[in-house]
This record gives C-alpha cells, structure tokens and sequence, in this order.
C-alpha cells in the first residue's frame, strides 16, 4: 500500500505504444515472477537430485503442496480485501479432527462429511467476517481470537492425534485422477482455480479488489463493503475448509496440532505470489505458485544435502531472493529508493538540499511550534487532549481490573499481597518491553516476525559470553544489545532500501538467526547467567524485585519516547499517511530504520532478561513470545494499520494477558477451556474498545 | 642425500600419485556400498533433539558403521506437510532407510505406507508412527506418568497438594504421561492437584508457567510436582524463594543433567558447581524419554538392511534414576556409565538443561562425547 505507485496507469509517454502483450506482462508480473522462480528451482532440484521427473514425481509433488496452496489461497483473498488472518492454521486443524472423527466409509458419509468440512471452514470465516466487516473490529485481533477459540473446540473434538479418514476419501483426493497422467490433487487444485477465476470475474470479485486498494473510495461508489468483506471471509474460511479437507485425505488421519505451522507459512506463500500486504494487489494464483515454491525448498535443501543448522538459513535467503527478483523493475521501491538518492545527491552538490539552504536567523519551525503548543496548552483541559487515548487504551484496563476480581474470587489470599503484584509485573516485563518495539514497528503499519529468534540469538550469545562472570556481563549487555541495533539495522535497511516487505524480512531473518544460533552453540547453549543477572530477576530488595523499577523506568521512558519526542511524532506521522510524512519533511527512511533498531534493541533486551530469569538461555526460549507480542499491541488499542494506538494501552495489553495466563495456570480448568477463555478475553476487551468508539 | 633427493624426485611422486588414486578409488568404491540412510527430523530448536541427532552421528561415525552408511540429515521443522514431503523426495532420491522424528504419529501414515511399498525401511524414534510397516523405538510413555506419579505418592505418604507441568498440549507424548499420571493418583483422593500447566519441554517455560502458579499458589501450599521438563528449575525458584535445601519438595521429572546434580547430597564436591547447578540432596525422581534411541534405531536398521530381524516396536526400557541410585561419572565414557553412573560433572556439561538420559547397555557406540560433539567411542 504504502508506496502504491497505480500500476494501471502507465507513465504518459509509454501508454500509447503498450501493445496488449506488454499490459498483460505488466499486470501479471507479480505471478509470472514467482512462475519463473518456481520454474528455475523446480529445475535446480530435479537436476541436482538426478532422478528423472514422470508421473510419481509429479504426483508426490502435487499432492505435496495442495494443503498449502489451498490455505494460501484463502490468505491471499482476506489479504486482497486488506485484511490479515491469524485462525487460518487452526481451522485446517478443526476441519481435519472433525473429518477424522465424523467420517464413516461409504459415499454418503465421505461426501456429507466432507460437505461439513467445507461449512465448518465457513462457518470460523463467517464468525471473523461479521466480528471484521460490521462491527468493524481489526482483523488480526479477530482471527486472533478465533484462533485461540478454534483450537480449544479442536482439542475437545479430539485431544490427541488419531481418527481415521476412509480409503476411498483418500484415494479420491490423492491418488489418480487419470491413471498415470493426472495427479486427483492437480485436479483439486484446478478446481480451485476455477473458483476463484469465476469470483474474480463477478461484481463480488471486482469489489474485492476495490475494497482492497481504497476502502472509501469503494464505499462511495456504492459498492456494499461490509457485505464483500463479510462474504470474503466466508469464501476464505471454505479454502482454509479445502485445505483441512486435503490434508485429512493426505495423512489418512486426525492430529489437532496439523495446522498450526501454517500461518507464518501461508503469509509467505501469499508475499512470494505477489500479493501486497495491505489488499487490493495481487491474486490467487501467485499464492499457488508461492506454495509450491516453498514446498519445493524441502527438496532442493535435500538434493543440495544442505547441512540440518543452516536450512532455516537457506530457507530465508531463497525467500528474499525471490521477492528481490519482483523488485526488478523501475518502479518497485529499489529502482525508486536509487532514483531518489541519486536525485538528493544531486541536490546535495548544487547545494539546493533545505538543509544547505540559509534561511537566516534561528530555525523559525521550533520557536513556533512552541509558542503554539504553549498557547493551546491551557485552553484544553487534560481530558480533552486524552479523550481519544483513553478510549482505546481504558478497555485494557478495565478487563485487566475483571481478571483481578476473577482471580480474587479463585484464591482469595493472593490479591492483597504483594508478591502477587510483583510476580505479575516480573513475568509481564518481557511482554512490557517486546511491545515497545513490536508496537512501534506495527504504528509504522509493519510487523517484527524477527522477534523469537533475536530473543533466542541474543540469548544464547550473551548466556555464551557471560558464562556465570558479573564483570563479564558488564560489557556483554551492551554488546549484546549493540548486536539487537544491528540486526534491527539489516531488517530495517531490507524495507528501505530494498523495498521487501517488513513480513518477508523479518520472517527470513528469524530463519538466518535460527540458524546462527544452532551453529554458534552446535546445537546445545551451554552458557549460563551471572549471579548478578540473576537477581536482577528473581532477587529482591524489600519485596520488590530489582526488575520492577527498572520496568517503570522503562515505561516512563517508553511514553516520553513515543509521545514526547520527534522520534514518536514522526512515527505516528509515517503510520497515518507514508506520502503526507513524506512531504511534511519527515526523513522517512531514516525513521523506518531507527523503528527496527529499537525493535532488535528490545527483543535483544528481552533475550538478556529472559536468560537473567532462567538462569541459561535455550533454543528455542523465544518461540513463545512472537503472537503475545502482537497481541498485546493491539489488545491495547493500536491499529494493526498504523498510526494509531498509545504505548499505555499497550502496557495495559501486556498486563491484561499476563494476569489472565496467571488466573488460568492457578486452576485445573482443561487446555481447551483456557484457550477458550483467552480467546474470549480477547475478543471482549476489543469489543469494549469497538463500542466507545462509537458512542 | 642422493637417495633422498632420489625418494624425493621419483619415489614421491610415485607414492603421491599412487595415493591420490587409492584415494579417488577408494570412496567411489565404498560409495556404491555404501547404505544410503537419511534423517528426517522435526524441530532442531531444543536441546533434546540436538542431543539425539549427535549421537546418530556419533552413531554412523563408530568403527562398525562408518564404512557402511552415507548419513544425510535434514531438517523439516514442525510443518507435518512438509516432513510428508521430506520424506517423498528421500524415497525420489534413492534412500534405503529413513529414520524420522515423527512431528505427528498419524500424519505421516501414507508417505510411510508408500515408502515401505517401494522397499525402503522407515524407522521412528522417540515419537511414533502408527502405520503398521514402520518401525518404531520408544519408551512406553504411559509407564513414564505412572512411574513418576508412584513415585511422588510414595513420597508424600499419599496425602498432600501437588502441582502438574506437562508437555505439549495434543501430542499423543503429552497424553499418555498425564493418563498414566492420573491413573495412579485417581488412587489417592487425599492427593490434591492445585494446579497445572503446560511447560512446552522447555526449562525456561517451566520457569515462566510456575511462576504463575507460585503468583496464587505460594510454596507453602504445595508439597510435591510432577513436571515432564523442569524439576531442575523447579528446585532453582525455591532457592531463590529462600527455601532450606532439605526442604525441597519432592519433584518426578525429566532426566536433565541439572536436575541430577542437585540429587547429589548437599556438601558433594564437584567440578564447576555453581548458582542452583550444584549438589542439594534434592528429593527427585529422574527419568525421560532415551535420547540414544535415535542412535539404537540406526543401529537396528543397518542390522535389518543386512537381513537380520528386528522387531517392529523396540519398548526402550526407562532408566529411572532416584536418590537411591544417582551416581557421578568422572569422564561420561560408554565403560563409566555401564558401571552404574547417571550424571556429569557442570565443568564437563556447562548446559544444566542438558539431558543426561544418553546411557544404553545397546549402544557402545556412544557415549557423553557422542551426545556433545557427534564423535563415536573409541
């Protein structure tokens, strides 16, 4: 969205010479890139592994990838309308438990079970589409939420993995549509196409894409937009149905965890297929071909006989090379971000830069904005000026005080004492601090997938380091947190510089960093925290754990950085409006990096703490803190979108969730109740929020 | 010196090039004999499966196999689509056995189904794969949460208020040891669990997850766990919380090296001790799923490729170690722990997460340096 160049419209002196071949190149490059990609790696793999490719290989490989592309296709259109699904993997799950469970042998059991697989999918996309499209609550919070709800309804369907699918169901969906020419999952996968190409074709199609690239336009052309996102989510929930359905006939059998993986995947797939975060570009098809690519991946990291530490490195270099290849052409954000350089280069030696230019006097911008400030100040009581904060930041507030009186009620001798407090704000301090950085990536409009692995990189390097020493861990910190800025810096030039969406970066870079921290620890972390490092965590002084002040420190800070500076104004400016930023005069490159930088800064912050608490860093020990650290965000009141939300509702998020999991950890209620309960949670404290929105 | 230069002008490059082809010759040879066997792993990001993968290593480097594997390990992280896929192009690349860590025990039926079709021996380890043609190396899990639950009771003279960590909610693992859990404490209706949570196998959300249950539930009014992954973290929290080394609450859980350490009496020298990874004479029973039987799998299956039989399902036997049995090793060697040791020393394991379950009366082959670097015993 943000650097949206209007594709259709070519620069004036092309337009007339476009031949039709040449339009249609230029509107289809996003998929005829990833064609090409899929293509060449297609071809690296069946060479270097020297076998032959017949029908088997095709067959295998169709099947391989069909589950994927299926729910990279339902991705794609919530995508497309400018929305974000997080229940996608759930769903996959639901239906796949559901089949596994329901499903009895002969044709009207497979085909009426089956159906149900489909209306289940849905049904989850009909609950995000009404809660998305008319009461208009931000979709990840949603899907959040649905996530959480559909996996606690999955474990009760079935607890652990088991079930059967009947042999017909299986070959019908897997084996032979044609003996020996055509693979069934091809066929499934046609039939899908099909679908969306009847879709795209139709009025609902077309108002997807509208929708998509600008809601308000839309709406005034009189297109019904809650209706097309509420259906949109519903179409989407059925090719998550498809998907649950496919992989039941693939794997023959129910397991409640299958899905779960597939939400980072079914992102990438979609970003390598050529649809732009953000809706209204891109389409079905790429997503396909992103599926499959990313299927492909398995057997070239097998045929290359790429070493097991460094496959995840392998994986993130492949997917920003691919989506550096679409970035190819002249006015992608690369040939842009050239062109600009060269253009302030330029000003820069004729000396016409505003900065070179000699206004005379002192810089008149800052006297007057101060003066102004000055005579506003009084005139405005406090309430006024934080109305429209407290709207959205209170509901986290409010829900945290419900789970306090909850919890007052379960164990009544906890809540008046305080050690109760202290633990909440120890164990809520990871969260406190990821969401400075997370939050301030998401006001920018982007999103930090980087985070369990800087947490875990970090952690391990400055476990490795420290190695028990307090003098060591003097100089290890800071090294460590150093080490955050430059991760943050790479994700951060990624974006600028190269013009990659903050997804895609981010996610390779979690890859790179996985792999980083395998090879540097050969598998097994072996350092451990100081004495000091420790009790800055579990110690106390009077009762208060050291860390506590330091998190009031911290969020004092954290307030005054995002509301008291230029820094914070300056982010909130890029996240309403890239262009209007742009031309007010912010530096927004120079911003969008520093927002990574503080992002590394924190998730390596929170990599050092986490080892201060455990005492050792593990792999793996950041893999738990990614959707919290989201989720805190937007439970806070921020817009997924950018450019809205307070870091004190945050704080708030951040609260809520950590004495919610603390209620629940203290009872016997079952796993699937307790997600159940914390996606309600969820879901409650934004509806509050959606509800004094509109009084 | 004529000579010298003689050797060195003529015979050298004679015996150079003589070499170089032995050389060349040499591993093509043994290549086209050699029993192409892949690994399939799951998830690599945990202590437990990189201890696992180093002694299959360790296990395709000892004298008896290294001249007759080619080992090629991959890694399918926790996507079950894409360990089916994995799986596929190994059977496409010519494979004559897979070994697998299964991320589900029913996803993988037909590639599995599929692949034995086309003769290849498919062999999981740790976790399971249902489909019948597969062979299959695990500890019964349900004895696990019996042993561990029978356990506890003892201790507590079956009466008392526990607390429950388990593993990964909807993995068949995680189901089993609670069922086997609360199948002996169903036994007991003086035995309260308080409360419980899921740790994930991780000590460091062990840590995380009791804390919030110490948040409502002090320690005062818990007197036993029961946790699949961090006992060692569990005695580490009631240190901090200033609780006397004899009065650690009992805990029946995972073999970490850490967690055995503490079972040493309190005063036992040992190298590198330090914070919490040191001697308590902590109330423990120890005992987890075998990291060797990775190692044990490739064994048997290069036995089964040579035409003997194996069994189906190998039950690995636990090795339950209590405050009766925990012994200090002074190198880790194979030798050592036959004769009875089960926990090392910190100066040699630094890593207290580290698991010290790698003893098989089966597998010679490795020992702790197989487990730490890959390297055989000699």
């Amino acid at each position: 969205m943000t650097s949206a160049v209007v594709r259709s419209a070519p620069p004036s002196g092309v337009a007339p010479r476009s031949s039709s071949a040449v339009l249609f190149l230029r509107r289809n490059r996003g998929v005829l890139i990833i064609v090409a990609v899929f293509t060449a790696l297609f071809l690296v793999s069946t060479i270097f592994s020297g076998g032959s490719f017949g029908y088997f290989e095709a067959s295998f490989m169709a099947s391989g990838g069909a589950t994927l592309a299926l729910a990279a296709m339902g991705q794609a259109l919530v995508i497309l309308v400018g929305g974000f699904d997080l229940s996608v993997g759930s769903v996959v799950s639901l239906v796949n438990v559901v089949l596994a469970t329901h499903m009895g042998t002969g044709i009207g059991s497979e085909v009426g079970v089956g159906v149900l697989g489909l209306a289940v999918g849905g049904a989850v996309g009909a609950f995000n589409g009404f809660f998305v499209a008319f009461l208009g609550l931000q979709p990840i919070v949603v899907t959040l939420s649905s996530m959480f709800l559909v996996r606690g309804v999955t474990v009760l369907v079935l607890d652990s993995p088991g079930g059967s699918i009947p042999d017909g169901f299986k070959n019908f969906f897997t084996g032979a549509a044609i003996p020996n020419f055509l693979p069934a999952a091809l066929l499934v996968i046609a039939f899908a196409v099909v679908v969306w190409l009847a879709i795209k074709g139709t009025r609902f199609g077309i108002s997807i894409y509208a929708i998509g690239s600008e809601e308000e336009s839309a709406r005034s052309t009189g297109i019904p937009v809650r209706r097309t996102k509420f259906l949109t989510y519903v179409v989407a929930g059925m090719f998550y149905g498809g998907a649950g359905i496919f992989i039941s006939a693939q794997t023959g059998a129910g397991d409640p965890l299958i899905g779960d993986p597939l939400v980072l995947e079914t992102f990438a797939a979609v970003v390598l297929g050529g649809t732009v975060l953000g809706g209204g570009r891109g389409g079905l098809i790429g997503a396909i071909f992103g599926a499959y690519t990313l299927m492909l991946m398995v057997n070239i990291l097998l045929a290359l006989n790429v070493s097991a530490y460094y496959s995840s490195v392998a994986e993130g270099v492949v997917l920003i090379l691919a989506v550096l290849v679409s970035a190819l052409h002249k006015d992608a954000p690369l040939a842009q971000g050239v062109g600009s350089m060269r253009r302030w280069f330029r000003g820069w030696r004729a000396g016409l830069l505003p900065s070179q230019i000699q206004w005379g006097g002192a810089p008149v911008h800052v006297e007057l904005s101060r003066s102004a400030a000055a005579l506003r100040a009084p005139n405005v009581s406090w309430m006024q000026r934080n109305r429209e904060r407290l709207r959205f930041a209170l509901p986290a507030y409010v829900c945290v005080a419900g789970v306090l009186v909850a919890t007052a009620i379960v164990r009544p001798d906890t809540v008046e004492h305080w050690s109760y407090y202290n633990s909440l704000i120890v164990l809520s301090s990871f969260l406190i601090i990821l969401a400075l950085g997370q939050g301030t990536v998401i006001l920018t409009g982007g999103l930090d997938l980087s985070v369990p692995w800087v947490i875990g990189f970090c952690g391990i390097l400055a476990a490795g380091m420290i190695r028990g020493s307090n003098e060591a861990s003097l100089w290890v910190v800071p090294a460590v947190l150093v080490l955050g800025a430059l991760i943050g810096t790479v994700n951060g030039l990624g974006i600028v510089v190269l013009g990659l969406p903050p997804i895609v970066i981010t996610l390779a870079m979690n890859g790179i960093l996985q792999g980083a921290a395998l090879v540097y620890s050969n598998g097994t972390p072996d350092g451990f925290s100081s004495s000091g490092l420790h009790w800055f965590l579990t110690g106390k002084i009077t009762g208060i754990a050291p860390v506590v002040v330091f998190v009031v420190l911290f969020i004092v800070g954290a307030v005054f950085l995002l509301g008291g500076t230029v820094f914070g104004r300056r982010v909130y400016a890029i996240g309403n409006s890239v262009t209007v930023a742009r031309l007010s005069g912010v530096n927004v490159p120079r911003t969008l990096v520093l927002v990574y930088v503080l992002s590394g800064v924190c998730s390596a912050l929170v990599g050092v703490l986490l080892t201060g608490f455990s005492g050792q860093a593990s792999l793996g020990m950041g893999d738990d803190y990614l959707l919290p650290s989201i989720a805190v965000v937007v439970v806070g009141g921020t817009l997924i979108t950018g450019g809205r939300g307070h870091y004190l509702g945050m704080l708030g998020g951040a609260l809520l969730l950590t004495a919610l999991q603390t209620l629940l950890d203290g009872t016997n209620l079952p796993h699937a109740v307790r997600d159940i309960i914390f996606g309600l949670v969820v879901l409650g404290a934004v509806l509050a929020l959606r509800e004094r929105q509109t009084r | 010196m004529r000579l010298h230069k003689m050797i060195a002008r003529g015979l050298l490059p004679l015996a150079m090039s003589a070499a170089i082809t032995a050389g060349l010759a040499a591993p093509s040879h043994a290549a086209d004999k050699k029993l192409k066997i892949f690994l399939s792993m799951s998830y690599i990001g945990n202590d437990w499966q990189a201890e696992a993968e180093n002694e299959i290593r360790a296990m395709a480097a000892s004298k008896s196999l290294r001249d007759k594997v080619d080992l090629r390990i991959q890694v399918a992280g926790p996507n079950a689509q894409r360990q089916i896929q994995q799986i596929n192009s190994m059977v496409q690349a010519g494979a004559n056995a897979i070994l697998v860590y299964p991320i589900s025990p029913t996803a993988l039926n037909a590639v599995v189904k599929n692949a034995c079709q086309r003769g290849v021996i498919v062999a999981a380890y740790d976790s399971v794969i249902s489909e019948p043609c597969a062979y299959n190396f695990h500890i019964d899990q349900l004895l696990w949460g019996k042993n561990q639950a029978n356990w506890l009771v003892k201790q507590l003279n079956g009466k008392g208020n526990i607390v429950l960590i388990n593993g990964v909610p909807g993995t068949s693992v995680d189901l089993l040891r609670k069922q086997g859990e609360l199948e002996v404490l169903k036994n007991y209706p003086d035995i309260h669990i308080v409360a419980q949570a899921n740790g994930m196998w991780s000590q460091a959300v062990a840590r995380t997850e009791l804390s919030k249950i110490i948040a409502t539930h002090p320690w005062t009014s818990i007197d036993g766990v029961l946790m699949q992954a961090g006992c060692y973290t569990a005695n580490a929290m009631q240190k901090e919380a200033g609780i006397a080394d004899d009065k650690l609450r009992p805990c029946g859980g995972e073999a970490s090296n850490g967690g055995r350490l503490q079972m040493l009496p309190a005063g036992t020298q040992v190298d590198g001790a330090n914070g919490s990874y040191r001697p308590m004479g902590a109330h423990r029973m120890s005992s987890g799923s075998q990291n060797f039987s990775g190692a044990l799998a490739l064994k048997r299956v290069v036995e089964k490729l040579e035409g003997k039989d194996i069994p189906k399902l190998t039950v690995i036997e636990q090795n339950l170690v209590t405050n009766d049995n925990i012994k200090l090793c002074e190198t880790g060697s194979w030798a050592e722990m036959r004769a009875g040791c089960n926990v090392f020393k910190p100066s040699l394991i630094p890593n207290p997460g580290w698991f010290a379950s790698v003893y098989s009366p089966d597998v010679p082959e490795v020992g702790v340096q197989g487990a730490l670097t890959g390297k055989p015993e000699e």
